[in-house]
Parts: structure tokens; sequence; C-alpha cells
């Protein structure tokens, strides 16, 4: 029963998240130069085109009329057209959103597998030099621009020692994706390296908390080893906290993936919005924002449910 | 058997504790502290030893250092001799295959003992898997079995559950069974009672009691009260600053002391006065008169102590000044509703104090913060000094509350470590008295700090420079500011030491002989109730219980609740500790989920 | 990348197990001990030296070294570092060590500014929400669940569709895209310290909201403020970094940090590597230095919190 009073609260939470995304790409949408209006129709539409159009897409009534207009598109998929590309946006997404995901869940998950074990041994192994290296390192991962940090791996991964290409995997379909493995590993890379420094960093804080807990010393008190302690308690313990972060991540995921995208030519969505901007496609710049926010607030709450099974105690949901 | 035999029985044989000399010295952020030095004790297979003494006193670390359970920062020096091994400076390994096997701990707080993501029967089937080739399937029938000998119903089912689904005692229970799972020599319990309620700490300590005698386990218990040593223990060791002060049988030491300190800490125990068993607080048939009344004690504190005024409340002719009518608060909605007060009707006169006892989720406290006006309740009526809260405006209220004085549980938060103690003490004063001068405020404050007899400098003192006793004296001071008419105070002494306790319970005593303002006393401890209230009032699951004058009410319960209540309540007179204990396993059933 | 995560961290060793009931008063204050803790934290003091450095060169070094950063002077483009052009000219001639003075005053200044601005929002934000509860709560951290969906880089290259903002535009923009973070910090350090006995006491006594705000959980905020400021900072200028490169730049011959780095992005493989190098590692070391202060001073103060 509590589950489902839980999932409730917190679906209609994101339902409410969700609205007001849409709100404010409404709000951009509207603020464009021109209006939306030239938003859609470009910079280069005439005066009359602009009256037509506004006049068909009902722009003469009240604000709150066209959002609910405006909502009802988006509810039946009806993101726009983008008019340097003549295709409707949602169709732009479909195709290109599976590579992003790609991209972004490969950085997460090798960021991930390296950085928890990683903040864990440096919970273990607190102050001494090795920990003070990492924790430099992560720093300095963390401190530096993405695209600044693709640009060194190419150079020095692909330029200087000619190991990895330096363009991503061209090519349409997930299958030709992965048909060039070899390609994939500099974005990864470069994607990776914000989410290790991060994640270690929220690893070894939580082992740390976890470690100094009461249930540490009666573990202790039983004859377990310090070992079987950190696999057996401290690990699931942590991972909690660690978990939750991660819904929050997606948005800094996909940022990444952005610049990753433009800078190894990775077709992807980040690719596909970044030309956008170039040109001023406003109808693809805001269905993107919109998709990946609705990404990010489902990501959110996948994370709290997954978290709510691991952790059996976490009845109540956050405000 | 009484306890001294056990003792002289087991005197002869090798003692699987043993301490020499040991000191324990941590290095902490400001330096180095000498927290225990010189200490000597030891423990014979199959008896107490207890370890008693304040906060600071040392007990819990010499109890860490006995298993080798120390923190890093801690160094320790001497001779810790546990079944012939030395734990000093001995390898991790060997000490890991000391614990949970020659000797186990049962630690203070059951709330967080536990990994809350590991079922029970794991943690359990963990210790014993430690140290005995046991396969898995095996080792989960023996948690069966050991949850069953520690009394937990329903093991097989209960055996599968997280620590969160279970109460406090019950969690103690499960770390108790832990404790127990290889049969160890020796059991090191470091006040495992303390943050349970005091029906439960009885059952806790029947089970201990009954474990160790079944299975000749030694036990060292550490624990700050007396009633608990009185009802366990077969020696005594009395610590003080780090030091052993005194040592001997417990009948010794607790009815004949001859340390200055152990003397004093006795003293200051307040005793619960009990009816002798066999009258023990039968409603129904007997004339009070028929036998010997045992001569109502001298109260310690309160305004009874001063002017041996009646108990009854006969001023109840005036108005009270505060009272709750009918008064129920809900949390939560619908299905998820919990009801924390449930048509409570309490008041309190002018001049009168007035103990609120329960257990935890009584609604003691919840009942103190509708009686403040910081919580609403969902039905019945508060009124304040005469007039309804929910009808007066919020000027009004305001104004109200200038008459109310307020001291809470905790000395650490009660008082906002960024401000002096002056900036404390004078802020009610500048929320009421607005045209005061700076000056008149310092002497004001000035004042207040000497009746709760504080010296006059620690107005410019930080409240982190101040012990918890004090603070707790600054929060009165603060309380008093605008001379009060009613103070209420939630588990004022409840965080502090015996001795503290009594010092800050014979300030309010004056101060209300002096003053005259009613007090409306939060507590859980029924001794310290029925020598300063008046009148008591026991509540029972959000509702009243019963509710009298104190004497008549402690010495002459009225429920059932309220005579086990008294029942459960440890006095630190050994001998008397035994007999209520005998009459209280002959009338009660066999406690069950705790 | 705009930070949402940092981890938290947890004090220092225990002292003795007994809860000492007598006064700690070693006569040693607060502040002193946080000062003390500070600076036993070796990367936070290097920090601090590097950011004080920083702001040196970029703000007293012309005056030691000056040079012209407005007018171009093609003949002396493209140079290698040497003589008298000590790390190199630019594609316009430019001298690269004095526009690495002259970029980095604008990322310091923007950063520093987008970052207390972003934190002065956030905090007002948050902190009512936690002191409201209820609805209002509820409703103000829905607008901030929403913020944080829309990733920084995203919402900051549709702006740059739109419009070209000058140097106060983008503290602005900056400062709005970031202000989500610390507004979450702030709401929950304030409702932990809205349920500490010395609020319940004085409200009980009658205090007005204000005072309990005024007097008691602004000051007691201050610690997790200051260390979010120092994060928010960081962020920041890491997130003025990516602006040039996301076409939201200044207009030349103005520039910063960010804006050498993308312009000298192309000359990468035709090896002018002092064109990137310098930027990049200016950034790389000032946004790592304020991140490890921030650090140090968590530690310090003994806050905990994410982000």
């Amino acid at each position: 029963m509590n589950t489902f009073l839980y999932l409730t609260r917190r679906v209609l939470q994101a339902i409410a998240v969700i609205l007001i995304v849409t709100v404010a790409t409404f709000c951009l949408l509207h603020a464009l130069p021109g209006g939306p209006a030239r938003g859609i129709l470009g910079p280069q539409a005439t005066a009359q085109q602009i009256a037509q159009f506004n006049h068909q897409q009902s722009l003469d009534k009240p604000l709150p009329v066209q959002y609910a207009a405006y909502l009802g598109r988006l509810l039946h998929g009806d993101l726009g057209t983008s008019y340097t590309l003549n295709e409707p946006v949602s169709q732009l997404i479909r195709e290109r959103l599976p590579k992003t995901l790609v991209l972004t869940v490969l950085s997460a998950v090798v960021g991930l597998v390296l950085a928890i074990p990683l903040g864990m041994w440096q919970a273990v192994r607190r102050n001494k030099p090795i920990d003070y290296v990492i924790t430099t390192l992560s720093f300095v991962a963390y401190s530096t621009p993405v695209y600044f940090l693709g640009l060194m791996l190419v150079l020095v991964f692909s330029h200087i020692l000619p190991w990895f290409p330096a363009q991503a995997p061209q090519g349409d379909s997930l299958a030709q994706v992965f048909a060039d493995p070899a390609a994939l590993v500099l974005p990864v890379v470069a994607g990776a390296a914000s989410v290790v420094a991060v994640f270690s960093r929220y690893m070894r804080g939580a082992t740390l908390e976890n470690l100094s807990e009461d249930y540490v010393r009666t573990a202790r008190a039983g004859g377990s080893r310090r070992g079987a302690i950190l696999r057996r308690h401290v690990f699931r313990n942590s991972l909690t906290p660690v978990v939750a972060m991660l819904g929050y991540y997606v948005p800094v995921l996909f940022g990444g993936a952005l610049v990753v995208e433009q800078l190894f030519n990775y077709p992807g969505m980040g690719l596909l919005f970044w030309t956008a901007a170039q040109s001023s496609d406003y109808p693809v710049l805001l269905g993107c924002v919109l998709v990946i926010s609705v990404a990010t607030v489902v990501g959110t709450l996948l994370a709290d449910v997954v978290q709510r099974f691991i952790d059996p105690r976490v009845k109540e949901g956050r405000a | 058997m009484t306890a001294t035999d056990r003792t002289a029985g087991a005197a002869g044989t090798e003692p699987i504790l043993r301490l020499e000399d040991l000191g324990v010295t941590f290095s902490s952020e400001t330096g180095e502290v000498p927290a225990v030095r010189g200490v000597g004790l030891h423990v014979r297979p199959g008896e107490t030893l207890a370890l008693v003494g304040e906060s600071g006193s040392g007990k819990s670390t010499v109890a860490l250092a006995a298993i080798g359970l120390l923190p890093d920062n801690a160094r320790a020096t001497g001779r810790a001799v546990l079944d012939g091994t030395e734990v000093v400076g001995a390898p991790e390994n060997e000490l890991a295959s000391l614990r949970g096997r020659t000797a186990s701990m049962v630690f203070q707080e059951p709330a967080t003992a536990l990994d809350p993501l590991t079922r029970i029967g794991a943690q359990i089937a963990e210790v014993i898997r430690n140290h005995r080739r046991v396969p898995a399937r095996q080792a989960e029938a023996l948690a069966v079995d050991l949850l069953r000998r520690v009394g937990i119903p329903e093991p097989e089912r209960r055996v599968r559950a997280f620590p969160f689904e279970l109460s406090g005692g019950q969690r103690q229970r499960v770390v108790i069974a832990m404790a127990i799972a290889n049969d160890p020599a020796l059991l090191i319990a470091d006040e495992p009672t303390t943050a349970l309620d005091v029906t439960v700490q009885a059952e806790i300590l029947d089970l201990l009691r009954k474990l160790a005698v079944d299975t000749g386990t030694g036990v060292l218990l550490v624990t700050h009260n007396m009633g608990v040593v009185a009802d366990f223990a077969d020696r005594v060791a009395v610590m003080l600053h780090g030091e052993i002060v005194e040592t001997g049988p417990v009948e010794e030491v607790l009815l004949r002391p001859r340390h200055e300190y152990t003397k004093r800490l006795l003293a200051a125990v307040p005793r619960l006065a009990v009816a002798p068993t066999g009258t023990g607080g039968d409603t129904a048939a007997g004339p009070v008169g028929d036998v010997a009344e045992p001569a109502a004690p001298r109260p310690k504190y309160g305004v009874r102590a001063r002017t041996a005024k009646p108990a009854e409340g006969g001023a109840a002719a005036a108005e009270p000044v505060v009272d709750l009518r009918d008064v129920s608060v809900v949390f939560g909605r619908r299905l998820a509703a919990v009801r924390a007060l449930d048509g409570v009707s309490l008041h309190v006169s002018p001049g009168e104090t007035v103990g609120l006892v329960g257990e935890s989720g009584s609604g003691k406290s919840t009942a103190a913060r509708v009686a403040l006006g910081l919580l609403r309740p969902t039905s019945g009526s508060v009124t304040l000094f005469g007039a309804d809260l929910r009808r007066s405006r919020p000027r009004a209220r305001r104004a109200l509350r200038a008459g109310i004085g307020v001291v809470l549980q905790d000395p650490v938060a009660s008082l906002d470590a960024r401000m002096t103690v002056q900036e404390c003490v004078a802020e009610p004063l500048r929320v009421h008295r607005r045209g005061m001068s700076g000056r008149e405020r310092q002497e004001r404050v000035a004042e207040l700090l000497e009746r709760v007899r504080l010296p006059r400098a620690f107005a410019r003192r930080a409240p982190r420079e101040l012990s918890g006793g004090q603070r707790q004296r600054v929060s009165l001071a603060r309380a008093l500011a605008l001379a009060p008419k009613l103070l209420v105070a939630d588990e004022p002494t409840s965080a502090l030491d015996v001795s503290v306790q009594e010092a800050v319970l014979e300030v309010i005593t004056e101060l209300q002989e002096e003053l005259g303002f009613a007090c409306l006393f939060v507590s859980h401890d029924l001794a310290v109730v029925q020598h300063f209230a008046e009148r008591v009032v026991v509540m029972r699951a959000g509702r009243v219980e019963e509710q009298g004058g104190t004497m008549e009410t402690l010495l002459h319960p009225g429920t059932d609740y309220t005579r086990r209540l008294l029942a459960a309540v440890p006095v630190p007179d050994p001998v008397l500790q035994r007999e209520r204990r005998t009459a209280r396993l002959a009338a009660g059933a066999a406690g069950v989920d705790a | 990348m705009s930070a949402v995560l940092r981890p938290g961290r947890l004090p220092g060793g225990s002292g003795p197990t007994d809860g000492a009931d007598a006064a700690t008063g070693t006569g040693v204050s607060a502040l002193r001990l946080a000062v003390r803790r500070f600076t036993r934290n070796r990367l936070a003091v290097v920090g601090l030296a590097v950011v004080v450095l920083f702001f040196l060169f970029c703000f007293v070094g012309p005056l030691l070294y000056s040079t012209d950063q407005t007018h171009t002077a093609l003949t002396q483009a493209n140079l290698g570092p040497g003589g008298a052009h000590l790390l190199g000219t630019d594609a316009v001639g430019h001298d690269e060590l004095g526009r690495l003075m002259y970029g980095g005053k604008v990322s310091l200044v923007v950063g520093l500014a987008a970052g207390i601005l972003a934190t002065v929002i956030g905090t007002l934000w948050g902190a009512t929400a936690g002191y409201a509860g209820g609805w209002v709560d509820a409703v103000m951290m829905r607008v901030v669940d929403a913020g944080i969906a829309i990733p920084a880089l995203f919402i900051l290259l549709v702006i740059s569709a739109i419009s070209t903002p000058g140097v106060w535009g983008l503290i602005v923009i900056l400062g709005l895209v970031s202000w989500l973070v610390p507004s979450r910090l702030v709401r929950a350090e304030t409702l932990t310290l809205k349920n500490r006995d010395y609020v319940h006491t004085l409200r009980a006594i009658g205090g007005t909201h204000s005072r309990a705000i005024g007097r008691h959980i602004l000051p007691n905020s201050v610690s997790t403020i200051v260390v979010a400021a120092t994060f928010q900072v960081a962020d920041a200028i890491l997130l003025v970094a990516y602006v040039s490169y996301l076409g939201l730049g200044l207009q030349p011959p103005r520039t910063d940090w960010g804006g050498m780095l993308s312009a000298g992005l192309t000359a990468t493989y035709s090896g002018r590597w002092w064109l990137i190098v310098p930027p990049g590692l200016a950034v790389i070391l000032v946004v790592c230095a304020f991140n490890a202060i921030g650090d140090g001073l968590r530690d310090a103060f003994d806050v905990r919190g994410r982000g």
C-alpha cells in the first residue's frame, strides 16, 4: 500500500515538473525575436507569411489558450518541423536519440564501474599519499572543460599515438555504431572522465560515513574482518545515496554529450542540437530541450524507484 | 542464591578477563586526552561485574579496550588479558578471532546497531560463520534458534525481517542473539538498556541474567544507572575521571559505600519510594489502613520538600494556568494517520508542579508542545492563562506567551552556539521588552545567572565552553527572564549525569519557591517525578492512563499499566530489588514483544 | 560542466566514547578551530595560493608586462614562444601571455560575480522554501527540479542562438542558470535549523518568524552558504570557459580564457600549442583551486552536503 502511495506521489511530482518545463519552453518560444512565427518559419520569412502563420496558429489568441494548444500538440508528439532539414522534429529526435543514449549510457557505465571501487578504495586509504593523488586527479578531471579534454585525447591518442580514430562512428543505425568499437573509445572516455571524478568522490564520502556507523562496530564485535565488512555491509549502504544522485546527473551527461558529439562528429542528438543552434532552427532546439528534460525527470524517477527497492527503509518520499 | 554466594563460589577460578594497570589515551585535535589510568579489575566465569560511573569516567573506554575495539586515535597501555590472550597490542587477526567467540559485546543504541540493508537472520548467521565452519542453511537454522532463545516471537518468520521492522527492544534482543551465538565466555554490555523504555529495560535485563545463569557466562556490565546495578550485578567497580575509586560486592558498595564519591553518587540518585511488596497497589479489596503503611518518604525536591504542603491540589479553586480539554492530535492523513494524542485532558494550577510521565510513544512530549502552543490540536481546546489559544489573535497570543518559560531536553541544541550566554538569556527580553536598554538587559541577565547559581562572568562565554549541566541552567535562566507563571520543562535533566541532575533540580526547586511559578515537568524517570511533582499524569499510547496526587498515584497505582511501570523501575538497593524482581516476574506474564 | 554533485564528507576522528559532560572549552573559538582545520588541508592551502597568484597575475601582471590587446599586428602573427613574446602570438598578432592576463580578468570577474549571484538567488529561494514548508515548499522545489532537468549547456546554446550578451548580460545569464543547486543545499540546511530546539523555544515564548530567520537560521547557515558560494564560483569559471565555445562569447578584441581556447582550437593540429595549452591550463588550475578551497572549507566548517 505504501509503495503504491509513494509511486503515485512521485509520478505526480514528475508530471508537475514536466509541465513546468513545457511552460519554460513555451515562454522561450515566445521570447524569440520576432515571436514564434519567426521561430518556426525562419529569419527569411516575409511579413505576410508571418501574419498568415500567426492567424493559422491562432497566435492572436490569448497566451493561456495558446499554451493549451501547445500542450495539446506536445501530447500528440508534434514537436514542430525543422525548417533547415524539413523534417518533423520528433522524427529527427527519434533517429538521433538512440545514438546519444548509447554514448551517455556507455560513459555512465564505464564511469561508474571505475568510480565506485575507486571511491571505496580511497576511503579505506584515507589521507594516505595515494588518496591525495587520486583526489587531485579527480579535481583536475572535474575542472577540465570537456572539449579541452577531448582535444587532448585526440591529440595524444589519435595524432601522436595512432591508437584510436579521431572521429566517432558515423552511420545511422545502431548496428553501424557498434561495428566500429575502437572509434567509440575516445568519446566515451571523454564523457566518462567527469563521471569518474564526481562519483568516486561521492563514493568515498559515503563510504567514509558508513565506516563510522554503529553497525560496523557491531560487526567487528562479532569477529568479522574489515574486508568482509566492507564488502557485505558498507558497500551496499554507501551505494544508496550514489544511486540517488545518478538521477540528477542525467542532464550533466547530456550536456557532456552535446560537446563530445560535436567534437567527435558523432551523429547523435547533441550534434543535431549544435547544428540547429548554428542555424537558429528553433523548433529543433526547443524540441530537444523538452525531450532531454523529460528524460531527466524520468531518470530521476527511476533512480528513486530503484533506490526504494534497494533500500527497504525508504518509505517516505522527499519533497 | 544471593549474589555474595555466587561470587564466593566462583572465587578461586581463573578470571576470564583481567585488566592490570590499563591506560588509554586519545589524540584529538586539541591535544592528547588521557581517558583511563591505572585501571585494574577482573571478571570470573559466571559472575557479573558492573562498571559504574558518570559520563567522562572512562567506563565505556575500558569496555572497548577489553575487546580491542578502541577507535584508531586511541592508544592503550598496560595489560588486558582475555581468557589467557593479551589484548593490548595484539594484531587485528588475533583479536578478530576472539571477538564473537570468546568475548562479545552489546552496545547502547539498538536503533543503529544493525546493518539496515541486511536481514537479521543473515547478520546473526554472519557471526556464527565467522567462527565455525557451518553451511549457510544450517547457520540460518541456528539463527532461528537463537532468536527463540532471546524471546523473539515467531522466529521462523522474523529471521527474514529487516531491522527497521523491529522495535528498539527487539533489535536489542537481536544484538544479544548475535553476542551469544558462539557461547562466549565473557559478555560485555555497554549501557545495554539506556536507550530503552523502562518496561523494556526490565525485560532485557531479565533476558541477560537468564542467559548468563544458563551458560555460566561472565558479564562486564557498563552502566550509570544504580538501579540496574542493584538488579543485575554481583560485584561493582566505581569509576571517576578514568580511575577506579571503589570495588566490592554489590551489597557492600551500594548499601555501605566507603569512598566519598560513591557516597555522593548514591545520595544523588532519586529513589523511587515503593509500596512494600505484598501490598503493591491492590485496587480492589483491603482497606488501606490495614497493612503497615510505609511512611510517605520525604521528597528530595519540589515545593513539597520545603513546605511539606499536603500532596493534593488544594489550590484547585484558582483558574489553571494551562488547561487541555479533550485534545487530540493526528499526524498525517487517512491511511498514514497517526494519533499522537487521543482525547487528552490535563491542567496545571498556579504554583503547582505537574509531572507528565510515560514511555516513548506515549505522547507526553506532544502534549507538552500543545500546551506550549507549538502544535495545534486537531480537536479539543487549549487554554493558556485563561485564554483559548485558538480564539486569540496573533498579537494577543504572543503576549500570552510571555508568561511561559521553556526548558528542553538536549543541552547542546537548546542554545544557539553562535550566541553568547548573555545573548541567549536576554533573547526573551528582546522579544517582549523592547524598551529595555542594553545596560538594563545586562543587569537582568547577571541577576538571572546568579539565581541559577552560575557566576556572572559566564555571560561572556559561548555555550560551547560550558558543560551540559551548566547549559541547562542557562536555559533555565533564559526561561525565567520574563518572570513566567508557567515553566514547561521537557525532560530537562534526562541527558545529564545524576549528580548534575541533582544540582539542576535543586535550583528549579529553589526558584519555584521564590517565584511561585507553576511547572509542567515531562519525564520518563518516575523516581525524579515522584520527588519533584505534586501531581502526576501517566500517559500511554496517546491517552491519559491515570492522574492524581503523586504519592497517592505512585504508591497505590490505579491501573495495571502504572503498576507494571512502577514495578519495572529498578531501585539501587540490591536486597529490595531482588524482592521486587521476584514479585514482578511472578505477577507478570512472560515478556513478549518488547 | 555545471556541477550538480559534489560528494559529502564526514568530519574527522572521534574523541573519547563517553560523551563528555565536562566543559570542552580550551579557549579555542569555533572560527580558530575552523582555520586550523583548513590550514591542515594541504590541497586547500595550495588552492588558495593558486587563486591569489592568478589574481595577481591577471590584475597586477599587465602593469609589469604591458602588451597591446586591442590593436592587431598582423606582421607579428603566429609567432612561437620566445624573444619578445614569451608565449608567442595569436592569429592576429596579440601577445599570448598578455592575452592570458587580459582574458583572465574577464574569466575571473565574470566567474566570481556569476557564482555569487547564483548563490544569492539560490539562498533566498531555498531559505524561503525551507522555512515556509507545506505547499509553498513543494511548488518552489518543483520549479527547481524543472530547472535542474534542463541541461545548462543546452540553455546557453539556445540563448546564443537568440542574442549575444555583453559582460553584464553574461553574468546575469550564468547566474540564472546556476542558482538551482545552492537553493537545494540552503533549503536542506534551513529545514534542519528550523527544527533546532532553540528555534522551538523562541517560537514558544512568542518570537516572530523574522526573528527566528534573522537571528538564528541565517547566521547558522553562513558556513553552508560560504561553501556553496565557493563551489559556485568554481563552476561559473568553468562555465565561462564553455561559453565562447558555444558561441556566446564576447566580441573580439575582448576575450576570456574560454574564448582563447575556442579561437585556438583550429590551431591545434597545426602544432601551435601555445595558443591552447596556456589558457587550458589556466582554466583547469583556477577551477581546481576553487574546488579544493571549497572542499577544505566544507571540512573545516564541518558542513555536510552534496553539491
